[in-house]
């Protein structure tokens, strides 16, 4: 078994770790720190549900190589909520029923959080490209547009 | 997944000794597609030579009329540059067209265009396809709706690149990294089909890996553009596509790129409608129904695979004329 | 009534979805518990063979290594009549041959490598075709073919329908066999206490898996505790699978717990798929558009183990028997074991490919009658009567809600409304116009519509049980499971209803075994019909104690008092809180159990949908341009969740109609796209707008008029926008799904 030495951040905190090299991201989230807000879909990077963001970019955490993570950030879903309070983006997700079983749940607020960082408003369209790499099995593709755009009329027009 | 030695060298001499010198080395980019190979059992590495601590390799550097992209560039990079916007539409429409948001994060350009094929049987560990150093091809006589209906030999795939598409349309300069130095070849050159060596898709060979993209504009005048078709609108390779570039110096068509991809085991380049357009103007090229004429037959010598692919003949021909309806209107 | 309470009719958050937004809600794989193993499963890479021996000495000497499984050391329990916990032979490629445990996956993955198994290879039937051959070898005892013939059901004489039709139309068509594919895999942690069992399975039955575990490894059920975390939803796929059984015995043998959970790849091809069927359809028609009979044929693949095949093969005949008002109707269904992944239930069952087959006939019965399909259906759809002919079931029993016989009318039908509804907002009949997408002369645009019915809520017996605790709260405990769809929601709402108090006040006790009644799975749209009468008449039950107490302590007739959230309010005036009731009182506890279902009525759900589309006829992409769905659930307890429902369910369905298929290598008998890239599913750019609309019908016997919504969406896409694409192109698709390859040839043909 091959190890290294990664230092990076995680959520804000800086930590220093010894990896198994085959580790990806998605298993050193789940298994060795316990964030299993992340959730594995497929483990191949073709349903998006482990999105996370990695220096600011919505990745696949199976893609990613822990061995490849060094000096970088990682945010993930436990991330938003952590001082107590919903980030707006999970507000609009519970106003307008955005999830059904919930498990592409985060992976999709993950995904959009870039959005809610842009400079200027973007239309319903642009959503749905940004949101193109997440599935929902469940469908509630409607709902989900209709959370984001919440949120994002709150933001622009708040 | 086996064990693995995990490499971050700084130099590309560094990594092309690594990669010659270790058993069983192999390079990785972006990760995306090697970690599936690697997940799938389709290719077990002892080691990885990452190319992410090489310095200059994530550069878009523009001088002029010559732009230089580093192998490392990342796709999401690509679409976000309002320079390559401007001047090679095609590069950036191929480069959005790619994967997912999440995949285009971390892809990169050279990864993309060394990914290996997307067919079933390759991708599958329980088949032991010529590609992989077995037997037969499974597709003959299988599943072979997405195989090649051109450019095929004892093997069947279309190669997974859109870029590889679009930077040929452009007609992009590679230059790779090996023992022996660099050396820089078009695009054309730098793919392989089935009939050379079937178990790849390219030139490089051991120690070797692509640095960097070179593409040059001197015309006064050009635009280009690539048009994919997808089962569904994300996440979904090419069933066909097409690339158009043309350029024009003093009102004549003096650079000209005509590409269909999804459709052969190298991008497909149409020589001879090349050809027929350079040297005219648009006024012309708009009113030929010659062009039109050798489009329809530009597929003439495709063989499909059975019934299953036979669709990707009109297919491809259609998008071809779309793309090349695209450019006229932007140039005219 | 205030729409911030969330009573029937608003509109509340969904109860868990605060948990899923932050990520907390737990499910099965999240849970990790102290010296926990992994498993992994070892899969037969042939179709069908014998397994003469397995060689685990490699494997088992790998350090980490800590159980390993094999047919040959394994008890000799069934996980369903024709599955085995391990067998000796395989019958499908990823067939379970071995398990292992160890401390870690990596280890677990090398381990199953390390097995050596030696097989006697037996010849194998890819397809139906095969299977039925007279040399097919067998895949179980007793052939190929269940029960050796097929299924039938009918009513009145189809052979005298079909000698007064002045005209008969007959059409084949195939369906695919695609996956479910819920995005969380299976999953079963297991855990021994002594000689009692926990395990956390992803799961939409406890109770039943926790009778289905017991008797597979020879427990007593009070041995055994099934607890469901949340479900990354299963659409009806996730049943009965050795998943659960292998890891209870992997953690008896490791004495240790042990968690496995399928690769994506495993859940492609060792969970379940819908179906694939042929079907011929036969219709008589007289001149004037009525229907003198119909024949239905479907022969289903049921792939290498039975599943749920019989309920899949008696719901792909309702359409031909129940949906058009006709005499004479005949339904036949067969059920083939092949050597492929096993099918089973996945959303609306075999509803979609009967729909499919009957619909399009009905199109074309319609052009042939040069009537309007309209038309066509408004003259011939079966009524609030229900259809002629004599009642069988005696009138004290309850009423199937998938007959064949005639005699007895519905509770409530609302096809009229949702066809004028639909073709009101669709603007059928006037021309398809409006926006186009583009001006290309490639696209040719279309409209097309289908109907359908469906079992309207009655499942299983249900129970509920709620009490006013010593905290002066409400709980709710149910044996149901909330799979995404929204039922712990729904129960709320109908309980706090009747309970005057908010929806989120009731705590909901869910999802374990030891705290919550039996209940049935949350399967076939039953469980806000059934189960909500259960909540409903629980809270009546409690509601009433609750006034009998109150009335005793304000000395006040208990007619005169009525339950106002926080309190006990008389007509006179006077008071007592909940409080100071409970106080007085002590716990309050009310307990109903409700047998579901009618015996004067059938039950039924129905629906009407509609759709333009858009042809690209140089490139057989087919655009949705406008959507509409038009339903009959009876009163909608929840609007927003159910406008979801219906959306979630139709864009589900264009995978049916366009994009997904498993597909087998015939050579090998390999499913080649048990993956997400390959087995394309709808992505968000995929989803079309969807218009829903829903009649306005209060059914006379569900929970405050309720009928069922989950799976009858399913239903409406295939047919309507086959028949949408006829009207666009003049081309009548009768394979799905509908690929460019397809419709490009098929556009081809016709020019030719």
């Amino acid at each position: 078994m091959a190890t290294i030495e990664i230092t990076f951040t995680l959520n804000g905190t800086e930590h220093c770790i010894e990896a198994d090299t085959r580790w990806t991201l998605l298993y050193l989230l789940r298994e060795e720190f316990g964030l299993t807000g992340t959730k594995r879909g497929c483990d191949m990077g073709e349903c998006g549900t482990c999105t996370v963001l990695l220096d600011g970019l919505p990745v696949n955490a199976c893609q990613v190589l822990v061995a490849s993570i060094s000096a970088c950030r990682v945010t993930t879903i436990e991330s938003l909520s952590s001082d107590g309070n919903l980030h707006p983006l999970q507000v609009a997700f519970l106003e307008n029923d955005g999830g059904q079983c919930g498990f592409c749940t985060p992976g999709f607020i993950m995904s959009a959080i870039p959005l809610m960082e842009m400079d200027t408003p973007i239309t319903r369209d642009q959503i749905s490209e940004a949101l193109g790499g997440n599935l929902c099995r469940c469908n509630a593709y409607g709902a989900i547009l209709d959370s984001v755009n919440a949120a994002l009329d709150e933001r622009f027009h708040a | 997944m086996d064990s693995f030695e995990y490499h971050r060298p700084t130099t590309r001499e560094e990594v092309s000794f690594l990669l010659t010198s270790t058993s069983r080395a192999h390079i990785v980019s972006g990760s995306t597609d090697l970690l599936g190979e690697m997940k799938q059992g389709v290719v077990h590495p002892e080691s990885l030579v990452s190319l992410a601590g090489v310095d200059g390799l994530k550069d878009i550097q523009s001088n002029g009329n010559v732009c230089i992209l580093g192998s490392m560039v990342t796709l999401s990079d690509i679409v976000s540059n309002d320079d390559l916007s401007s001047s090679f539409p095609a590069l950036v429409k191929a480069a959005a067209s790619v994967a997912t948001p999440q995949i285009r994060s971390i892809g990169t350009l050279g990864g993309n265009l060394c990914q290996r094929p997307r067919c079933w049987y390759y991708r599958s560990p329980l088949f032991d396809c010529l590609k992989k150093g077995g037997e037969k091809c499974f597709a003959v006589g299988g599943l072979d709706k997405y195989h090649a209906i051109i450019g095929g030999d004892k093997c069947w795939i279309v190669h997974p690149s859109d870029i590889a598409v679009a930077l040929t349309a452009l007609d992009a300069k590679v230059k790779i990294f090996g023992p022996a130095g660099c050396a820089t070849m078009k695009m054309d050159d730098f793919f392989v089909g089935p009939g050379t060596d079937i178990q790849r898709e390219n030139v490089l060979g051991e120690g070797e890996f692509v640095s960097s993209i070179e593409i040059t504009c001197e015309e006064e005048l050009s635009s280009s553009t690539f048009l994919k078709f997808k089962e569904r609108q994300s996440m979904d390779f090419a069933l066909a596509s097409a690339a158009v570039s043309i350029s024009l110096s003093g009102g004549k068509i003096s650079r000209v790129g005509v590409v269909l991809g999804g459709i052969a085991p190298i991008p497909w380049r149409l020589t001879e409608i090349e050809e027929y357009m350079l040297g005219m103007t648009m006024e012309d090229l708009k009113r030929s129904d010659e062009l039109i004429s050798k489009v329809d037959i530009s597929l003439r010598d495709a063989r499909p695979m059975s019934e299953n692919n036979t669709y990707k003949i009109d297919l491809a021909i259609s998008y071809l004329k779309r793309a090349l309806d695209q450019v006229f209107r932007d140039l005219c | 009534m205030p729409e911030n309470l969330g009573w029937v009719g608003s509109s509340p958050p969904r109860r868990d979805l605060g948990d899923k937004v932050t990520g907390k809600a737990e499910y099965a794989a999240d849970i990790g518990l102290d010296g926990m193993l992994y498993a992994k499963v070892l899969r037969s890479p042939h179709p069908h063979a014998r397994i003469l021996s397995v060689d685990t000495f490699e494997a088992g000497k790998l350090a980490g290594v800590k159980a390993i499984v094999t047919p040959f050391d394994v008890p000799d329990g069934r996980v369903a009549p024709d599955v085995a916990i391990l067998d000796q032979k395989v019958r499908f490629v990823g067939d379970e041959v071995a398990v292992v445990a160890a401390d870690n996956p990596f280890t677990a993955d090398l381990a199953v490598k390390l097995i050596e198994v030696s097989y006697e290879i037996l010849s194998f039937s890819s397809t139906t075709d095969e299977a039925l051959a007279d040399s097919a070898e067998p895949i179980h005892e007793g052939g190929n073919l269940i029960n050796n013939a097929p299924l039938i059901e009918q009513r009145g004489n189809i052979d005298e329908g079909f000698g007064e039709a002045d005209l008969i139309v007959e059409e084949s068509f195939t369906t695919p066999a695609h996956s479910p594919a819920p995005l969380e895999p299976r999953t079963a942690l297991a855990r021994w206490d002594g000689s009692k069992l926990t395990v956390w399975k992803s799961s939409r039955g406890i109770h039943a898996d926790k009778i289905a575990l017991s008797q597979a490894l020879g427990l007593s059920t009070e041995s055994v505790r099934v607890i469901g975390p949340h479900m990354g939803a299963g659409y009806g796929g996730k049943d009965e699978s050795r998943t659960a059984v292998l890891a209870s015995i992997l953690s008896m043998r490791a004495q240790a717990p042990v968690r496995l959970e399928l690769s994506r790849e495993e859940e492609f091809v060792a969970g379940r798929r819908r179906h694939s069927t042929q079907t011929t359809l036969r219709m008589g028609l007289k001149k004037d558009g009525e229907i003198t009979a119909i024949h239905a044929k479907t022969v289903m693949d049921t792939g290498a183990y039975l599943s749920s095949g019989p309920g899949v093969a008696r719901r792909a005949g309702q359409g031909a028997l129940y949906l058009y008002r006709c005499p004479n109707v005949r339904y036949e269904g067969s059920l083939v074991y092949t050597n492929t992944p096993t099918a089973g239930s996945y959303r609306a069952l075999g509803a979609p490919q009967g729909h499919y087959a009957l619909e399009c006939v009905a199109d074309l019965a319609a052009e042939s009658l040069g009537i309007d399909p309209l038309e066509f259906r408004r003259k011939n759809h079966v009524g609030l009567e229900g259809q002629p002919g004599e009642r069988i079931t005696p009138v004290t029993e309850i009423v199937d809600t998938q007959p064949s016989e005639g005699g007895i009318p519905f509770s409530s039908n609302g096809l009229s409304e949702c066809l004028a509804l639909g073709a009101e907002r669709i603007g059928w009949g006037k021309p398809v116009d409006g926006i186009h997408k583009s001006s290309s002369k490639s696209i040719k645009r279309g409209r097309g519509m289908s109907m359908f019915l469906y079992r309207g809520g009655p499942g299983g017996k249900a129970h509920a049980s709620i009490t006013l605790t010593e905290d002066s709260s409400y709980s709710l405990a149910t044996g149901v499971m909330d799979v995404g769809e929204g039922s712990a929601t729904v129960l709320s709402q109908i309980a706090s209803q009747v309970l005057s108090t908010p929806y989120d006040s009731i705590d909901l006790v869910m999802g374990d075994t030891d705290i919550t009644p039996e209940a049935s799975i949350t399967a076939g749209s039953s469980v806000t019909f059934s189960s909500g009468l259960a909540v409903k008449r629980a809270a009546e039950i409690l509601r009433d104690k609750i006034l009998n107490q109150a009335a005793q302590f304000l000395g006040d007739c208990q007619h005169a008092l009525k339950l106002r959230g926080s309190g006990v309010k008389s007509d006179s005036g006077a008071f007592i809180s909940i409080c100071d009731l409970v106080e007085h009182s002590g716990a309050i506890n009310a307990e109903a159990t409700i047998v579901p279902g009618s015996s004067d009525y059938v039950i039924n759900s129905f629906g009407a949908h509609f759709v333009e589309v858009e042809v690209d006829v140089e490139t057989g992409k087919v655009n949705i341009s406008r959507y509409v769905a038009a339903h009959d659930a009876g009163t909608i307890i929840n609007p927003k969740m159910a406008e979801n429902q219906v959306r979630g369910g139709v864009s589900q369905m264009m995978g049916f109609t366009f994009l997904e298929d498993m597909e087998t290598d015939p050579n090998t008998g390999i499913v080649v796209n048990s993956n997400f890239l390959d087995h394309k599913s709808p992505t968000i750019l995929d989803f079309p707008d969807i218009d829903v609309i829903f009649a306005d019908i209060n059914d006379p016997i569900g929970p405050f008029g309720a009928k069922s919504l989950g799976e009858p969406p399913c239903i409406g896409p295939a047919p309507t926008i086959t028949n949408a694409i006829y009207d666009a192109v003049g081309v009548r698709i009768t394979d799905l799904p509908i690929t460019p390859h397809r419709l490009l040839a098929a556009i081809k043909n016709r020019k030719v």
